[in-house]
Parts: structure tokens; sequence; C-alpha cells
């Protein structure tokens, strides 16, 4: 046996990595589309991202969980619509973010079906109230309807310049091209003013759709927490034939945190993790990253620092009161609060070759969160800390084969947690307790005997 | 052998932690002096923390180097300061920060010996100069010395309030009574206004002499980069029968990171790492550790996030323009550059028992830094990036010791790089190329065959007292010094500043574009070396992938 502190086990062997096509750094991906707006000219509109707006005050994304998984599944839309006529309004494509040159806050657009909604408009709006969400769906279809129209005008006036435009290529009396000159500046005005108008109308009524949910998977319960349902039981809470500590106490035994130092240094819900706490740590990152990367994860590190924009586009709220997330300041950027929000970015503005296909990243990152309103009795230790080491399975894939993954990685959770001896429920989310990004969610709840329950639900 | 990725080997034994006295979590401390007011009255004038004010423009503390150790090492004031007579002036003691709960900004003071630098004037003026450093000592020692007698003004004043109040405890005619009230109130409003201006005085003084860097080891060459000295070197720079690629292109061709994406998600010198380039990072971190504590360094993880008055107080310029440290929105909170700060405040204010020292851990961090201000050549790739992994040696000692754990902790690190089978120098660093902390500095740069030169990978510094006087981290020695029947703490030594040190085990970005461009081979792959590959599953090439 080598003389090395850590030593990998031969099934290491099984973990090489899958060869990749292409060479490029970036070569899952076919062509990196930074401008949609070509592609949307030549298919059916598609549904695209979906995000939550800035001003959305669903009480969903501030509610504090270690665990939040607010993931970005299509919704079942996308098959739908394939099918959708082309007559259908076409908004902005996403817009990239702004480059490190450039100091404005340009307003990033979602994809939105509206045609879609507008068609489906019962279906969407039992959703929204099965979800407690605020969207306004009423007035989100007005102006879409106001927008449709705006547009027409827009190209309408836009089509008697260009008749102008003609008219003055050919031959004319100076009084005749005077005319038309002044025509032409007075269409020129009309349509900067409508363009203005349009650009604001876009922008409200892409704020106010962002707020519109997801949509839910038929076996999702109806409800607010209480109506989460039990998908599976494991193991069983261990009896103890002796007064049972909690974490804190066991830690402070064994010299395994420092709660106080980390107060005087940074504030409370920080800490420092000695001795074999910092093992343990080191021995949880590296089996889980191999347990992963067996099943034919690939593994990534990420940047901890995002731009604002590309955690919004993850369905998170920066800006929001009591908001998870922190700012830098001076700067549009974010310390992310989990590694979903920069592996979601791998691939932003992209157009990915199908053979490609499912994409299955093992990220490990720190993530950083502001805790801001999680008062409460479940605070103690390191139940809910400000920051903490996370490894996150992040999967692209096929709408078609989503339902399929989401049962794959469950189950590798669920594979890991047993292995590790421990006693827990997996629970399948009810409606109100989703997060608007998410089609679908499993919770994994693990028994801690110090606290005498179950990791807390939401 | 067990299913795990990773298994203990049975060398582990060796490395079991020692076990710890008393029951507490910060078991390693006599008693938390968050108060050392009623020390001072009780003791004579002992030096105090000396930091570095935010206004210092001196050029050091911004040029941008990606292992720059601000420290604030003592002078070897310590051993003198002991002998001071109760004549010096008292500046105020070190506050702690504010609580969670308050807003205002209390600016904290450093423990500076003002009487050893009025003292030894000369001999700081030349250090001063030495390090090409902006502190303007004559205008210190005039503020020191009109501190001194606004402080006697106002103990004179206070005096005579005292006597009034004395008065008015006896008899008194009401007329007599009336006199009286009014000149206690006349002294009173005195005081206050006095008072103020020996505060506005006193911070001041706290924000000149802040910029004093630390004194300077005699055997460091005097003089800019170019005077630093070479004090050993290892290996020889490899030969190629082949067109050498640089760690970019050699990542590019075995899929091992992604700038790309990362400047669309993030801003430019952000990276994703991917495939072998995780297991990579992983195995040097894993490896690194595990050798430092072997050593019998206690390992340690920090938080990142940390008030912005320790990055001060170790020697940092959060507030300075063009500065290296990141600053959250509406908090007074920042991001660590480095572990050596939130591992320096793991004993702030503190008053640690002789036995425990020294004291070493092994800390490892993600680091942040702005890079501001640091165009150039070298910003390519993995050289100089915004965010990178980093495992920091970190020693408390006696001073008397520091000099010989920054010996230990340079071997430390030559062991461990020749290990890996790099090439490289170390430097005794030059005057000029200190950092105001720093004592004694050396660097270790390794060759990078894709770049064409060397590069820094660590540096390892021995602050002396400067970060300790800051943060307040004192021992007490366990020698008696007045024998008598009872042993209390007037017969004691009184405690003295630790000396601080600290040294980069691993900075991981900088040690992948080594193993990257020494390891290459003709066919574009990477061989991994020895004794990293325990920890990578027995892989011992990176591939390209067909």
């Amino acid at each position: 046996m080598p003389n090395a502190f850590l030593a990998i086990s031969e099934n290491y062997q099984f973990l090489r990595i899958k060869p990749k096509e292409g060479g490029l750094g970036t070569s899952t991906v076919l062509a990196r589309d930074m401008d949609l707006h070509g592609y949307l000219n030549r298919t059916t509109f598609q549904t695209l991202k979906l995000s939550s707006t800035p001003t959305c005050s669903s009480s969903r994304f501030l509610s504090p969980s270690l665990h939040k998984t607010h993931k970005f599944p299509f919704p079942r839309l996308t098959t739908k619509a394939l099918s959708t006529s082309s007559a259908a309004v076409q908004t902005s494509p996403t817009t990239t973010t702004i480059s490190d040159d450039q100091g404005g806050k340009h307003q990033w657009k979602a994809t939105i079906d509206f045609k879609w909604i507008k068609d489906n408009k019962e279906t969407v709006a039992v959703n929204i109230k099965n979800r407690n969400s605020d969207a306004n769906l009423e007035f989100i279809l007005h102006l879409y309807d106001k927008l449709f129209i705006l547009q027409k005008e827009v190209e309408r006036v836009r089509g008697e310049r260009n008749a102008v435009a003609n008219k003055m290529k050919g031959k004319l009396e100076p009084s005749e091209r005077q005319t038309l000159i002044e025509q032409g500046k007075n269409l020129k005005e009309g349509l900067t003013a409508l363009e203005e108008d349009l650009a604001k109308l876009n922008d409200e009524l892409q704020r106010e759709a962002q707020c519109i949910p997801n949509m839910t998977h038929p076996d999702v319960p109806i409800g607010g927490e209480d109506s989460s349902t039990i998908r599976k039981t494991v193991g069983s809470s261990p009896k103890f034939s002796f007064p049972v500590k909690d974490h804190l106490q066991l830690g402070k035994e064994l010299d395994l945190f420092d709660f106080d130092a980390a107060a005087e240094v940074s504030g409370s819900k920080f800490y420092y993790l000695k001795n074999e706490a910092v093992l343990l740590e080191m021995a949880l990152l590296n089996w889980t990253l191999s347990e992963v990367m067996k099943r034919g994860f690939t593994p990534l590190t990420t940047p901890e620092i995002v731009r604002s924009s590309v955690v919004e586009k993850c369905g998170f709220q920066p800006r929001a009161k009591n908001t998870q997330v922190y700012s830098i300041d001076d700067s549009d950027q974010c310390l992310i609060g989990t590694a979903e929000i920069p592996v979601g970015g791998l691939h932003m503005d992209s157009i990915l070759a199908e053979s490609m296909l499912p994409l299955k990243y093992v990220a490990f990152s720190h993530c950083f969160r502001t805790e801001a309103g999680a008062a409460g009795t479940a605070t103690r230790g390191l139940y809910r800390v400000h920051q903490f080491s996370k490894i996150e399975m992040f999967i692209f894939c096929r709408p078609e084969e989503s339902d399929y993954y989401h049962e794959e990685l469950i189950k590798i959770e669920e594979d890991m947690f047993s292995s590790l001896g421990l006693h827990f429920k997996t629970l399948d989310m009810a409606s109100e307790d989703l997060g608007a990004p998410a089609y679908r969610k499993f919770d994994v709840e693990a028994w801690m005997p110090g606290l005498e329950r179950f990791g807390e639900p939401h």
C-alpha cells in the first residue's frame, strides 16, 4: 500500500473520463449562438428559458433551505410549442449579458411562449393558483395583446417609410422630392417614438411574465408543505441506550468546530472546521465526486462569483428584499448560493448538438447564502450557515428524457445516503413548495437524532 | 481494499490529532481579553498594535502579486518594550470590532510602541527608506509629542474637576456651593472638549503610525526586486525535444479548462476546471494537506467572508484604490484573498498559554482577488485569476522562535516542490519587495516552460509581531518574575505579543501550470508526478480524448 495519506482504490479505473468529441474547451457545444434572433426567424417558436423576475414577491424564492434546488426543467410545453404557428409574436431574443467593458444595465429577455400561454389560459391560471404565485395572468395577456398591436403598427410605419425611400430613388421634381423628404422625416420621428414604446412595453411584459411559474408534473400533490407525499423511506432511526448529544456538543467535545472565533472574525453563522472535521469534509467530497463520476458525470469546479443576470436567469432574485444572494460592492456580480448557477451558465446562449445530450456534470463549489429572514429554531450550529461546500449534479437533456433523469438523480442520491447508513425519507414536494423554476421536486430529509427530527422541511 | 475512491492508509495512525487540553472549542486560549484597558493600567506601557492605515499610499500594498503578504511584523521591539517605563503615554487599547448589531464604523487601534520608535528614530527612519514606504516619521513623532502633552492636560483638568467634586462633599455656604457648581460645570465642558481633541489626535496618530512598516531582518538585501538573492536552486529546466506548449494550449487540447464560458458567466480571469483537472486539484489539496499534517500542523477550513477590520489588521487595505480585496455590498465584510486572514483572526484579542505555542495550522480555503491594476503580460490563463484554491500554513510562536520556524516553513515548501519534481529557486526578497508586515520573506519561483520563465508559486513570511499587535494576540510567559509565597498574576511576566508566520503550501492554479507545462509529452499528454498518482486513483497520465 502506498505511503500516502489517502490512496485511491483500483475502482477508479472505472472512472476514466469518457472521450469528448471535438477539440474545443467547449467541446460539447455545436455553436455558440449569441443572438437567437436568426434562429427564431428560422423555426417555429420554441419555449426557451423561463425565469423568475426580480420583482416577483413569490415567497418561495426567499424561504431558507439548505438544499433548495431551483432547477430549470423545461415545462412540458416543448412538444406543444414545436407545433405553434409562426404567427406568434416574437419577443426579443435572449440577449447576452453585457461585456466587461460596458457599464449599463441591459435587461435580458426570457424566451416565453406567449401564444401557448394564451391558448392554454385556464391551465396556466390553475397552475399559478396551485403554486400560490403572484403572477398576474390577465394583465400579462393584456400586455401581450397590446404588444402585438403595437408591433403591427411599427411594421406598418416602417412599410410606409420604406415606400417613401423607394419613391425617392426615382427621378423627381424638386418639390416632389422635398415633400417626400418631409414625409420621410415625420415617419422617422413617429417610428422612433413607436419603437421606444414597443421596447418599454416589451420590458414591462417581460417583467410581468417572468413571474409565471413553471408548469407542474401531473403527479405532484397540490397544496402546501403538509401535502407533500413520501415516495420512499430508508432505514430506521437508531436506538440509543444513552442520552443523545447534538452535533454542536459533540463538535465541542471533540474539538471539531469553532463558531466563537468565527463570530468575531466574520459574524454569526460562520465557522471553522478543525481536525477530523476537515478530514471528514475532504472524505465526503472525494467519495461523493467519485461515486457520481462512476455514473458517468463529468467533474467540474466552477466560479463562485457570477454576474447577477445569470443568477436571475436561474430563478433566483439577487435584488429582492431578504434575498439569499450576496452581492459584490461596485459590481454587477454576486456570490453563488449553489453550483447550479455557474453550471447552468456554462452553456448559456448556445445550441448543442443532439448527440451531445445528455450532458451530465458533477460540480464542486463553495456556496454562500445570506440566510436573511431565516430566524428560528433550526439555526444552531452547522444547520444553517452562510458558507459551505457542496457537490451538485446537473443534467442538460432532451425534453422527453427529463422525467427519466429526474428519477436517475434521486436514485443516485438515495443510493449514496443508504451507503452512508442514514435513515431518511424522500418527499415529492407539493405544488406550493416547488419554487418557480421546478416542474417537480424531490427532497431528501435525513433523521438527525440531536435535533430529534428530520432535516427541516420548507 | 475498500471500494471507496480514497482510502486512508495506515500511515494515518501517525497523524492522529494531538489531544487538546480543556473542553472548550477554544481550548487553546487562556483568556479572551476583550478590553485591554484594565491590563494597561496594571502594567508598564506595552507596545500596542501597529496597523496600516487605509489611507497609506504605499505602492507596496497595491502592486499586484499573487502571494503578496501584507504582514504586520512587529519590530524586535517586544523585548525592549517590556522594560519601558510607565511614563510613556498610553494610547487607547485595542478595541474589538463592532458586533453584528451595531452599524457605526469604530476605528480599531494598533498597539504601537511609540516610545521605542522615538528612542530608535534613526534606525526606524533608515528602515522606512529601505522599504520605500510613505510613512512620515517626523510627523508621527510630532503627533506623538502633541498627544503626550494633551494627555497631561486632560489629566490636569480631570484632577481639578475631582478636586472641585471633593470640595463639594463638605459642608458649604450656599454661595460657595454655587461657585463650585459653576466651576465644576466649566471644567466638565472644558474636559469634554479636550477629550474629543485627544480622541481625534489619537485617531490621526494611529492612521499615520499604522503606515510604518515592520523592521527588517539584518540579512535581507537592501533594494528593489533585482536585489533579491537566491537562497537555493533545486532541479534544472527540463529539455524538450519537441515544441513546448503552454498550459492554456495543453488545457484546451485535453479539455481541462473553460475560460470562455466563465467569461460569459462571470467575467475575465474566471474559469471552470474540467475532467482530470478537477482530479488534479483534489489530488494536490489532499496530498498537500497530508504532507503538512504529517509535520504536526492542525488542519482547518476557514470562513471566506470576514469583517473588513480583520483584513486591515492583517496588513491589507480593502478601501484603497486598486485594492486586491472584494467587498460585500451593504456590509462591512470582504472576501479573503488568503486564508492567512481568517487564521490570524482565529486568535484575535486573546492571551494564549505559553505551553500552547507554537500553534501550527494548515488551512484550506478558496481565495478571491480583484487583481485590479494587474494588466500586463503574465495574465493569461491560470497565472492570474480572481478565484483559486489554496492551502496555507500559519504559525503563532514565541518571538525568539520565529526565525527558526521561518526556516522550517520554507523547508517544508522546498521538500514538497522537490517531491513533485519541479525546478525552482528560493529567493530572499529585497527590502522594497517585502510588503509592510513582513520582517523577512522567502518566495519560491518555479520554472514554467510554456511561459519561458520562472513564476511565483509560493511565499513564506515572518511577520514577527506586526499582525499580532493589530489582532491583539499575546501569550503569557510561564516563568515567575518575582518569587513569592503566592503565584498571582502580579508575579508572572506580563503577556507579550506572539510572532506570526505564514507560508503557501499549495496555490492550485500555479501548481497546475507547473505540472502541465513541465510534464507534457510529445503527443500532447501530461504525466502525473508519482506522489499525486495515489490521489488520482492511480492515474499516471492525462491523455487526449479521441
